[in-house]
């Protein structure tokens, strides 16, 4: 397949406008570290791939603001705005290891994407912190929306509708986010051998206390025993993480610990161990799962993780919960049937599931996210048509047919 | 006088068939069209910009929402949403050809879910009624918009709404799960629920700050959270705006986030002063309020940061608060501030700007040319953590040629907002106030782009016409 | 806000000072969501922005009222919320008493509706006559289940015959005295002795001079002075609110002139607020009404900001009741007494606990209940309901509105000065005893 490669923005909205004026399919990517897995496969007749249009256009630590091409790739934002002592808020994870990308993951598809780690349970999605975007629409039109300031609401809010949207409405080429000062310490209070209900209960009672809790997550056995840091307690866990200055962190954990002394005796994680155990949380590395596996992600109330939790042990997948118990990761065979128990599960509990990584002929046969009722899905066509009413811009990638 | 489009001439004349046929979808007393009743709606908390409807209808469900909308969509008749009738930009202005819809009988709280966080509430219910029905069990709800006592969780929803708190907490937008909504066509629709993101398009994200032009909102969805262990505010005092200004920059560079900070000069001082009582230093120039948040010795420790900060800018005073008695009269004065204002003006027109806070210093001082060369007084109120400003021009009413200078001076200030590289409104909405305003900050391709979403959603463009986008394409392709 | 009154409007003394009200109004909105109308209506017609608005364009048309206007006015219960809420400073009070007088003026009520005004502003400020009135409707009260409780005719007859108290206390209407004080006289006040008050619950005015004697105060109950004037004053009807005032205002000038006083007490608080209003109410009398009037409301107090002056101490031990505190809304907006009677009752040991939506009115406001006895009633359902959540055992209020209206429920009501006189060893009120609280105890 034709893959085409520009490096202006100017670039990319030619090659959008003659698209468009030909009706030919694109496919949009970065650096492909999740395309090639991720929702449905898209048919497409050339590919555009973003990652030569990188680099960091505005950094303003004082104002919270980084602004950076799509392409850029996350780890050089990362790096920039640790150097200052700031960091992206909702933590956005890397899959690359799960859904078998090599290369970098951009800023450009992580947005596209709204992609968010443990931390999006108290401090919001990426979608919550784009403050301004740059994109191409299906016609070739260069289009912003919101800017680089932390308050903005001039106008349709395009900044969300395009963060999670797949490139399947526009191309975005540019992304302001904002930043905060990241904490001077974090802690993790862990408590030892609890199955998944009462577990989320002891998530919901942290969550639910006044010590900021900035990560909640619980691993059954197999799981904790990926994680180095956790093997040790050689059972299920349950985990909180609280962030801030030292002195803060010390005093709320041990807060936390005798908040959750009706759960069991609770064991604290240093700084160094809880930076490292969130970030294979982060990063799904609890999760285990076979080549032949396919991986969903589900997002319920979090009282109902344990229910999707009940149903995937049913088929022998595996699992884990973020989010307080309201983000389930399930690696289970990839088969139609394993989809329809996991959504009819997802369903069952008011929830919703992304089809994370499975082969293409399965992901083109299946409802990669839930279908929308009938007036809705009438309003998504002509959003998308009032974006890209060729169609052209990664066809099929959530639904059929759009 | 702002530009509204022409009436159409045959929903004037279905004007009798209309009524009834409302008065059929409605409860009895649920339909006013008498042209007195009508008149204390012909405006909202921008009472400079004023329009009596065709009819107001104040429906008791969804399902009756959806009624009146078939009704209206049947018939081609406008729309305008209307809640606690607070918007700062005229975003429930009527037209007049246009039916209100009120929500404000549909108050109920109607499900709280402690366990995972949540309150289903209708559109109606208040900003603080939300927030006071889950107080006793510790917990809040965040965006905390200064009307908050009054403001209605549809309209926050509608126009994503902030307030002093969201430094920390965030707006509107990311405090929400799910929403009711009714189209244009009468459909009742479910956006999220009680999970967190969406798996298709954010129509979460795109319904919130929509200004009533896509759906109306009937039943919200929203996160509560459980309030911090304690929380206190000082306040610091400087002799001038500028050093207060580069105060602010000085904290939030030092990687301290407080939950609040405000910024008020001499004439907001004195004006809430006045309200409150709540011991706001007379002396100054412009005064911060920092609020931050934790256990006594956190706050403690926050503190004494902030305070060796601000140390650093020679401030007249610094004094924190000692008992929740005065902290809750520091933000009684601050949430009061606009009104406050009435006691030394009239009148005034809020303008709510953002910049990048580093530009803070050069903006008060060129609002403060301004304010001279329009001979108009300006009272500054700002979130200043997130530069999203407040100044207050003061006019008299009576006087068309003092309006009208106000008028100019807010698009003035508006416009040098977006010159510093900021935006026309930060979270009080577009509305009709800024619809004019908005190809300085958007080209035409762009205001098209946002022009075909509405259309997506309404397709005969009946909802809250004549707010967000200018009303002649043509104005907006010449700019 | 922008108002459009001709100049020759503006000389209109009344019509300058609404002007001026107006003109402060910035349509904030903040005020309908404390106003209890609105928050049960839902109708910001029946909220003090939107009757702002009604009003405003009345007084500019100059045309006589409307049905429509009056009835979102009447519908008002001048509890004075709203006033509190106001950021700017709003006097709502003085606008909505004009428009009141304006409707008196202009407007032609049903003769219905007319014969029920004039029997209200006839009988309730003559004690003796209301006397006669609550004998009649006691011997009434056993039809009440015959009389229809459809139409507004029914319904206000059915609010008139419930507050006809089962027994009625014994008369004891005040007459002009003087009480001195038990020891050395530290002060010299006179008090209000007041209209409806005396012959609903005599038992407050005979605390209130047993507690301020025994502290050392003489009491007077000047010849001469009766009603305040807020009975009528708030229906609108002008002449009979300055009579009253001007009698009140004659008598107790007439004391200051004489042995000299340092307070004129009310322990209604709803006629504390006029009282103090009368200042106000005079500004374009003649001299010397002007300056008196103003010299009466500088000395009017409530009881319980008085006491708070005087070292008020309980002589019983604590009586380990948990009492809800009603605030009256005349006391709390329309004089802005909130901390006092609360710090009072935690003096005399009593635990004080306040209910939610503590700003909201009962449903009493003055003729209030029975005019408008569909809101009156929901409104005093909410507060009953939130009064029961606080598990409280006994209701104390500064108004005798609020007490009548509020004895409808469960629990018991006393006046705070009665349980501040009980525990400063006066007897035990008397609705307390009969619901046994005590032996409770």
């Amino acid at each position: 397949m034709n893959a085409i490669a520009p490096e202006a923005e100017g670039e990319i909205a030619d090659v959008i406008a003659e698209a468009h004026a030909h009706a030919t399919p694109l496919a949009l990517v970065g650096n492909e570290t999740k395309s090639n897995a991720m929702l449905r496969p898209v048919q497409a007749a050339a590919t555009l791939t973003l990652r030569n249009h990188a680099g960091i256009s505005l950094y303003a630590p004082k104002e919270l603001i980084i602004a950076a091409r799509a392409g850029t790739p996350l780890a050089e934002i990362e790096a920039a705005v640790a150097a200052e002592g700031q960091q992206i808020i909702a933590e956005p994870p890397d899959l690359s290891a799960l859904l078998g990308g090599a290369g970098q993951q951009t800023l450009g598809g992580i947005v596209a994407c709204n992609l968010s780690g443990p931390r999006r349970i108290t401090a919001g999605a990426m979608r919550d912190h784009v403050m301004g975007v740059r994109a191409v629409n299906g016609t070739g039109e260069v289009i912003h929306s919101g800017g680089r300031v932390l308050k903005n609401v001039t106008g349709l809010d395009l900044c969300k509708l395009l963060s999670g949207s797949y490139g399947t409405l526009a191309a975005l080429t540019e992304i302001t986010l904002k930043v905060l000062p990241a904490s001077e310490a974090v802690g993790t209070v862990v408590l030892a051998g609890l199955e998944a209900e009462r577990g989320v209960a002891a998530l919901a009672a942290a969550l639910g206390s006044p010590f900021g809790i900035s990560g909640a997550a619980w691993l059954p056995r197999e799981a904790a025993a990926r994680v180095p840091e956790l093997a040790a307690f050689d059972a299920a866990v349950t985990l909180a993480r609280i962030e801030d200055f030292i002195p803060s962190v010390a005093y709320r954990t041990e807060r936390l610990r005798a908040e959750w002394a009706g759960f069991g005796a609770a064991a604290i994680l240093e700084d160094a161990p809880s930076r490292a155990l969130w970030r294979a949380v982060r990063d799904t590395a609890p999760l285990g799962h076979a080549s032949g596996d396919a991986i969903w992600r589900v997002s319920v109330a979090p009282s109902a993780g344990p229910r999707i939790v009940a149903a995937v042990a049913r088929l022998g997948g595996n699992c884990f919960l973020d989010w307080g118990g309201g983000l389930v990761w399930v690696a289970a065979p990839a088969r139609a049937e394993n989809h329809a128990a996991i959504t009819h599960a997802a369903r069952a509990s008011r929830g919703v599931w992304w089809l994370m990584r499975a082969p293409d002929a399965l992901r083109a046969s299946l409802d990669v996210v839930p279908e929308e009722a009938p007036a809705l899905a009438r309003i998504t066509r002509r959003v998308k048509e009032a974006f890209d009413p060729q169609g052209i811009l990664n066809p099929g990638r959530l639904f059929a047919g759009l | 006088m702002i530009e509204l489009p022409p009436p159409k001439p045959e929903t004037l004349a279905a004007r009798p068939r209309l009524i009834a046929g409302l008065r059929a979808l409605v409860p009895e007393d649920g339909v006013i069209a008498e042209a007195l009743c009508l008149k204390p709606y012909e405006t909202d908390g921008l009472a400079a910009y004023r329009q009596v409807p065709l009819a107001v209808v104040l429906p008791e469900t969804t399902e009756q929402v959806a009624a009146v909308l078939r009704f209206c969509h049947e018939n081609g008749v406008r729309v305008v949403p209307r809640g606690a009738g607070t918007s700062l930009s005229g975003g429930a202005l009527p037209l007049a050809d246009a039916v209100v819809v009120g929500l404000m009988r549909m108050n109920r709280i109607l499900d709280i879910n402690y366990a995972d966080r949540y309150a289903v509430v209708q559109a109606g219910v208040t900003n603080i009624g939300i927030t006071d029905a889950v107080r006793e069990r510790g917990f809040f709800y965040a965006p905390d918009p200064s009307s908050q006592l009054a403001c209605m969780i549809g309209g926050n929803v509608n126009m994503n709404s902030g307030g002093a708190h969201c430094l920390k907490y965030g707006v509107t937008a990311n405090n929400l799960l799910g929403l009711r909504i009714v189209t244009i066509a009468g459909e009742i629709l479910e956006i999220g629920g009680t999970h967190l993101d969406a798996a298709g398009y954010d129509w979460l994200g795109l319904l919130t700050g929509s200004e009533g032009q896509l759906a109306i909102v009937t039943e919200i969805t929203v996160r509560i959270l459980r309030g911090p262990e304690g929380a206190r505010a000082m306040l610091a005092a400087f002799r001038a705006n500028e050093v207060a200004g580069a105060c602010v920059d000085a904290i939030i560079a030092s990687g301290i986030i407080p939950v609040a900070l405000e910024f008020m000069d001499r004439p907001a001082i004195h004006a809430c002063e006045a309200f409150a009582h709540a011991g706001y230093p007379l002396d100054a120039e412009a005064m911060l309020i920092i609020e931050v948040e934790g256990s006594a010795a956190e706050q403690d420790d926050l503190l004494g940061r902030i305070r060796a900060i601000c140390e650093r800018f020679d401030p007249i005073s610094l004094k924190v608060s000692q008992s929740a008695e005065e902290s809750a009269a520091i933000w009684k004065g601050r949430k009061g501030a606009f009104g406050a204002v009435g006691r030394i003006s009239p009148d005034y027109l809020c303008m709510d700007g953002t910049i990048p806070t580093s530009r803070l210093p050069e903006v008060l001082r060129r609002i403060g040319e301004m304010s001279e060369s329009y001979g108009l007084k300006v009272a500054n109120i700002f979130h200043a953590g997130d530069g999203n400003l407040h100044p207050l021009i003061m006019f008299d009413a009576n006087d068309p040629e003092s309006f009208h200078s106000a008028e100019t001076f807010g698009a003035d200030i508006l416009k040098l907002c977006v010159e510093v590289g900021g935006c026309l409104t930060g979270e009080h909405g577009v509305g009709v106030e800024k619809r004019d305003l908005m190809p300085v900050q958007f080209n035409a391709r762009e205001l098209d782009q946002q022009r075909r979403i509405k259309t997506a959603f309404d397709p005969d463009w009946l909802l809250n016409t004549a707010k967000v986008f200018p009303l002649k394409p043509d104005i907006a392709h010449a700019a | 806000m922008q108002t459009n009154f001709t100049p020759e409007q503006l000389r209109d003394p009344d019509i300058k000072v609404s002007n001026q009200v107006l003109r402060t109004c910035v349509h904030c909105g903040f005020c309908t969501a404390t106003c209890p109308t609105f928050v049960l209506l839902g109708d910001e017609l029946d909220s003090p922005r939107g009757r702002i608005y009604l009003i405003k364009d009345m007084l500019e048309s100059g045309r006589a009222a409307s049905e429509e206007v009056v009835l979102h006015v009447d519908r008002c219960l001048s509890c004075l919320s709203c006033m509190t809420t106001c950021p700017s400073g709003v006097h709502y009070m003085h606008l909505v008493d004009h428009a009141r007088t304006y409707i008196e003026n202009t407007y032609r009520r049903p003769w219905h509706e007319r014969a029920l005004r004039g029997l209200l502003a006839q009988v309730l400020p003559r004690p003796k006559l209301f006397r006669l009135a609550l004998i009649g409707a006691r011997f009434a009260r056993p039809l009440r289940g015959l009389v229809p409780r459809r139409g507004m005719f029914g319904k206000r007859l059915a609010a008139m015959l419930a507050m006809a108290p089962v027994k009625l206390p014994p008369s004891a209407i005040e007459r002009p005295a003087s009480h001195p004080a038990s020891g050395p006289r530290r002060q010299r006040v006179a008090l209000l002795a007041g209209c409806a008050q005396q012959v609903l619950d005599p038992a407050i005015n005979q605390a209130t001079i047993r507690l301020l004697t025994r502290l050392g105060v003489e009491v007077v109950v000047a010849e001469g002075a009766g009603c305040c004037g807020a009975l009528t004053h708030h229906m609108g009807h002008h002449a009979a609110a300055m009579a009253a005032a001007r009698a009140n205002i004659a008598a107790w000038s007439r004391e200051i002139e004489g042995e000299g006083l340092d307070a004129v007490i009310i322990n209604a608080s709803g006629c504390g607020t006029t009282v103090k209003d009368y200042g106000f109410m005079f500004r374009a009398e003649p001299e010397p009404w002007r300056s008196r009037a103003a010299r009466i409301a500088e000395r009017a107090l409530d009881i319980s900001e008085f006491l708070t002056r005087l070292d008020y101490r309980p002589s019983r031990p604590p009586p380990g009741i948990k009492v809800a505190y009603h605030a009256a809304c005349s006391l709390q907006h329309g004089q802005q007494i909130t901390a006092a009677p609360k710090a009072l009752l935690r003096t005399a040991g009593f635990a004080v606990v306040e209910p939610r939506e503590g700003h909201l009115c009962c449903g009493s406001a003055g003729t209030y209940n029975l005019l408008q006895p569909d809101i009156a009633t929901r409104l005093q359902a909410r507060k009953l309901a939130n009064i029961a959540a606080t598990g409280a055992e006994l209701i104390a209020a500064g108004n005798i509105g609020c007490l009548t209206q509020l004895a409808g429920g469960e629990l018991p009501v006393a006046h705070t000065v009665q349980l501040l006189d009980w525990m400063a060893g006066g007897p035990a009120p008397p609705g307390i005893t009969q619901k046994s609280v005590i032996t409770q105890k």
